[in-house]
C-alpha cells in the first residue's frame, strides 16, 4: 500500500512531511486514502452486519490530513487549550526510547498532553491580540524614546496585573499585589543613607542592577497597596538619613566593607614600622608622616583589595610586593 | 649490561654518604668502565643531583636538583620534623635527598638580606596540597640549622589542637589548660636539636615550679628542660618558660632565632578538644597555643619566622582551602599582618624530570614501561606535576 502511494505523493507535494510518521492512517495522501476510507466503510458496514461489531466504531482520520499549510493557526488553537494529535500537524515524539529504539510517537502520548504548549500564542495570534487592543491603548508618548529617558524621568516603576477569567465574578485577589521598583542611584542618599537603607530592607535590594523591589500585598484594594508602598518609600528614605545613638556601637563584623583606617592591619604595621626605625635610631618620626608615606600606602591599598576582593593571584602578589617594600626586604643578597 | 652497570654505580654514595659523589664516581668508572657509559651516567647525575651539600651555598643553578644530608645531621636537626612518608624514604632509600626549588632559594635570599637589628619578619609558606610546603619548611630549617642558628621547630601545630588525651588545669593561671604529653614529647625533641644552646642561654628570672622545687636565676636553661621532661605535669610551663627566655634574649645578639611552625592555622583555628562539662576549648585557653602564639608575633628581633599553612590535618577546614584568608581566618591573618607570603606550586616540567630520574636512580620505579619515554608522559599525567601525588603513584611501581 505505501510503495503504491509514494509516487502519487511526490506529485502532489503535499504530506511529504507526514509520510514519515508511524501510526496508521496518517500517511496516505487522498486518493489511496478515499480508496481505504472506502475500503474500510465497506469492511465496516459488512462487518456491521455480523451482531458484535456493532460496537466498532469506524476510525475517521485525523483532522491534520484536511490542514492546509496556509491555514489560519490561531482558529485552531485559539485559547490555552490541552496537546491534541489529531490537531496539530507536527510529527512530534515524546518519551524515552526502548533500546535501538526511537521516542513514542504523538498519538495518545500522555507526555505530550501533561506539558503546557503555547501553541495558542504564535506570533499571528500576538499580532491579533494587539490589534484587537489597540482601540483601549493611547499612544506611547513620542519624547519617551529611549529607556535611559524613561529611567530619567520615571525613576519609579509601579507593576500590576489584571486578570480576565470566563467565569461570574470580575474580581481576583491576585490582582492587589503591587511592586515598586526603584534604583537607588535616583534616590538622594550619602554613603551612611545607602548602607543604613541596604540593612533596612534586606533581600530586597539587589546589588547587581541596584534596585529596591518593594511588593506589597497587604491591602485588600490595589489604591490601597500603591498607597502602602509609596509610604514605605518615604519611611526608608526618611529613617536612613537619620543617625541613631545605638549606630555608634557598629562593630568590625557589622561592616559591610573593610575599612583599613583603625585597624588591626594598621596597628600592626604602624607598630613594625616605629620598632624598624627605633632599631635604626632614627627618633621623631610622627605616625602621620608614616601614614602618608607611599610604602604605608600601598600596603594599605593591597590589604583593602584582598580583603574586599578575595584573594587571587594577583592581589597575592601585590601584597607580596607591598609588604616587601614595607619591611624594606631585598630580594637579591 | 648497562643496567647492571649502572646499578654497580649507583652503590658508590651509600658508602660516603653523598659527600663528594662527582669525584668518587669518576674515579671509580675511569678505571673500569668505557667511554659512553660513563658520559651517560655523567649526565644523568648532573641533571638531577648536586653534591653542594650545604644548603647556604644553594644557587639559582642548583635548581631541581637533590642534595643530599648525612644521615647523623638528619637525626640531630630533624627528630620530628620531616613528614613521615619521607622518612619511610629515607629508610628504603638509606639517604635523605631533598630538592633545591625556588621557594626555599627565595627564603634563603630573603634571609641572608635581612637586617637582625628590624623586627623579625614573618615568612607564611602556602601551596596547594601536596606542593611541598613542609619540605620547604625543612630545607630552612636545615639551612638555619648549618648557620648556627637555634631552630624552634614545631612539626605540626594541629597536634596541639586535637586528639588530646589529657588536659588538666593549668597551676600558673586557671583560666587555661595544660597539656603534659604533647609539651614533654616537644621538649624531648627540642633538647636533642639544641643541645648546645641549652648549655649558653641562661635564665634570667627565678621560676617556682611548685613548693619545694624551683629554678634559680642564672642557670642554664637545659635544667628548665630537664625539669619539664622530669615533671610531666609541669612540661607546659616549662615549654613556656624556654619560649620567654629565648625570646627575651634574642636581641641580645648571642644567637638567632629561627621559628619554624608547620600548620599555623591551627593557632587561630577551632579545636576537637572539649573541658570536663562538655564545653568546646578555643585555642587560647591552651597554655602551648597561647606560648606559641606569643613567639610569632613580631614585637622581638635577631632573627625570623618561617610558618607554612596546611589543610591536611587541619579542623573544620575544605579540603580545596589554600589561601592564606581561608585557612588563617580574620584572626589569624589579623594576627600575622604584615607577612611575607611564598607560594609553592606543584614541580616545574625541570623539577618533574629530576623527580622521575632520582626514582629511576634509586629504583624505585621497577615497572619495565616506567623507564620509557610513554611512561614517563604518563607518570606527569597522572600525577598533575604533583609532588605528593607522583611520590604515592611510584610506591606500587
Amino acid at each position: 500500500m505505501a510503495s503504491v502511494s509514494r509516487p502519487l505523493l511526490a506529485g502532489g507535494g503535499y504530506w511529504a512531511v507526514l509520510s514519515r510518521c508511524g501510526g496508521r492512517g496518517a500517511a496516505y495522501s487522498s486518493v489511496p486514502a478515499v480508496s481505504s476510507r472506502g475500503g474500510k466503510q465497506r469492511e465496516a458496514s459488512t462487518r456491521r452486519t455480523s451482531r458484535t461489531s456493532q460496537f466498532i466504531k469506524s476510525h475517521a482520520p485525523p483532522r491534520t490530513e484536511r490542514m492546509a499549510v496556509d491555514q489560519d493557526w490561531s482558529s485552531v488553537y485559539p485559547t490555552a487549550a490541552a496537546f491534541k494529535p489529531a490537531s496539530v500537524p507536527l510529527p512530534i515524539r515524546m518519551g524515552y526510547p526502548v533500546k535501538r529504539g526511537v521516542p513514542l510517537p504523538k498519538e495518545g502520548n500522555l507526555e505530550l498532553i501533561k506539558i503546557p504548549n503555547f501553541l495558542h500564542l504564535t506570533p499571528p495570534a500576538i499580532k491579533k491580540h494587539c490589534a484587537a487592543l489597540k482601540d483601549f491603548c493611547t499612544e506611547w508618548p513620542s519624547a519617551l524614546d529611549s529607556d535611559e529617558k524613561c529611567e530619567k524621568h520615571f525613576p519609579i516603576e509601579i507593576e500590576t496585573v489584571d486578570y480576565v477569567s470566563a467565569g461570574t465574578s470580575i474580581r481576583n485577589p491576585k490582582a492587589r499585589v503591587v511592586t515598586l521598583r526603584v534604583k537607588l542611584s535616583h534616590l538622594n542618599l550619602d554613603d551612611h543613607a545607602k548602607k543604613k537603607l541596604i540593612k533596612l530592607v534586606g533581600e530586597r535590594y539587589c546589588k547587581d542592577t541596584d534596585t529596591l523591589t518593594v511588593t506589597t500585598d497587604r491591602c485588600p484594594l490595589r489604591r490601597q497597596n500603591y498607597d502602602y508602598g509609596i509610604h514605605l518609600l518615604t519611611v526608608l528614605y526618611h529613617e536612613s538619613w537619620k543617625t541613631e545613638m545605638w549606630e555608634s556601637e557598629k562593630t568590625e563584623e557589622d561592616m559591610e566593607e573593610y575599612i583599613w583606617e583603625n585597624s588591626c592591619s594598621q596597628k600592626s604595621a604602624l607598630d613594625t614600622l616605629l620598632l624598624i626605625k627605633a632599631s635604626e635610631n632614627v627618633s621623631n618620626v610622627t605616625k602621620e608622616e608614616l601614614l602618608s608615606s607611599e610604602v604605608v600606602k600601598s600596603y594599605r591599598n593591597s590589604v583593602v583589595a584582598l580583603k574586599n576582593e578575595g584573594e587571587t593571584e594577583n592581589n597575592m602578589s601585590q601584597y607580596k610586593e607591598s609588604v616587601k617594600k614595607l619591611l624594606n626586604i631585598q630580594a637579591l643578597p | 649490561m648497562l643496567r647492571s652497570v649502572k646499578g654497580l654505580v649507583c652503590h658508590t654514595p651509600k658508602l660516603d654518604h653523598g659527600h663528594a659523589l662527582h669525584t668518587t664516581a669518576k674515579d671509580w668508572l675511569s678505571s673500569t668502565v668505557s667511554q659512553d657509559v660513563r658520559i651517560l651516567a655523567e649526565r644523568s647525575r648532573a641533571i638531577f643531583r648536586t653534591s653542594e651539600n650545604d644548603p647556604a651555598n644553594h644557587a639559582e643553578h642548583h635548581e631541581g636538583c637533590h642534595y643530599s644530608i648525612p644521615l647523623q645531621e638528619v637525626k640531630a636537626v630533624f627528630p620530628h620534623g620531616l613528614p613521615s612518608p619521607f622518612q619511610q624514604q629515607i629508610k628504603t632509600f638509606n639517604e635523605a635527598c631533598l630538592m633545591v626549588r625556588k621557594p626555599a632559594l627565595e627564603l634563603f635570599a630573603y634571609l641572608k638580606s635581612s637586617s637582625f637589628a628590624h623586627p623579625a619578619i614573618r615568612y607564611v609558606i602556602y601551596g596547594e596540597k601536596g606542593t611541598g610546603k613542609t619540605m620547604t619548611l625543612c630545607h630552612v630549617v636545615h639551612y638555619c640549622a648549618r648557620q648556627g642558628w637555634l631552630v624552634l621547630h614545631i612539626p605540626d601545630a594541629h597536634l596541639w589542637v586535637k586528639n588530646c588525651r589529657e588536659l588538666m588545669q593549668s597551676s600558673y593561671n586557671k583560666e587555661r589548660l595544660d597539656q603534659p604529653l604533647q609539651a614533654s614529647f616537644w621538649l624531648k625533641n627540642f633538647k636533642t636539636t639544641n643541645e648546645r644552646f641549652l648549655k649558653e642561654i641562661k635564665t634570667q628570672q627565678k621560676y617556682a615550679w611548685g613548693k619545694r622545687e624551683s629554678t634559680e636565676e642564672g642557670r642554664p636553661l637545659g635544667e628548665v628542660v630537664e625539669q619539664g621532661l622530669a615533671r610531666v605535669r609541669n612540661a607546659s610551663d616549662a615549654v613556656g618558660v624556654v619560649l620567654k627566655e629565648i625570646k627575651q634574649q634574642c636581641h641580645l645578639g648571642s644567637f638567632r632565632l629561627l621559628v619554624a611552625v608547620d600548620g599555623v592555622n591551627a593557632l587561630w583555628g577551632k579545636t576537637t578538644l572539649r573541658k570536663e562539662d562538655k564545653s568546646p576549648v578555643s585555642p587560647e585557653e591552651l597554655t602551648l597555643v597561647y606560648n606559641l602564639r606569643k613567639m610569632v608575633r613580631n614585637d622581638w628581633n635577631g632573627g625570623a619566622i618561617v610558618t607554612t599553612l596546611s589543610q591536611t590535618g587541619s579542623l573544620f577546614k575544605p579540603s580545596s582551602a589554600y589561601l592564606p584568608h581561608e585557612l588563617l581566618g580574620k584572626e589569624g591573618f589579623d594576627a600575622l599582618d604584615p607577612f611575607v607570603p611564598i607560594r609553592v606550586s606543584n614541580y616545574s616540567p625541570q623539577e618533574f624530570e629530576s623527580c622521575y630520574h632520582y626514582y629511576l636512580d634509586r629504583k624505585w620505579l621497577q615497572h619495565e614501561k616506567a623507564r620509557t619515554a610513554e611512561g614517563r608522559d604518563e607518570l606527569r599525567f597522572l600525577s598533575g606535576a604533583n609532588p605528593r601525588q607522583l611520590q604515592r603513584l611510584a610506591g606500587p611501581l
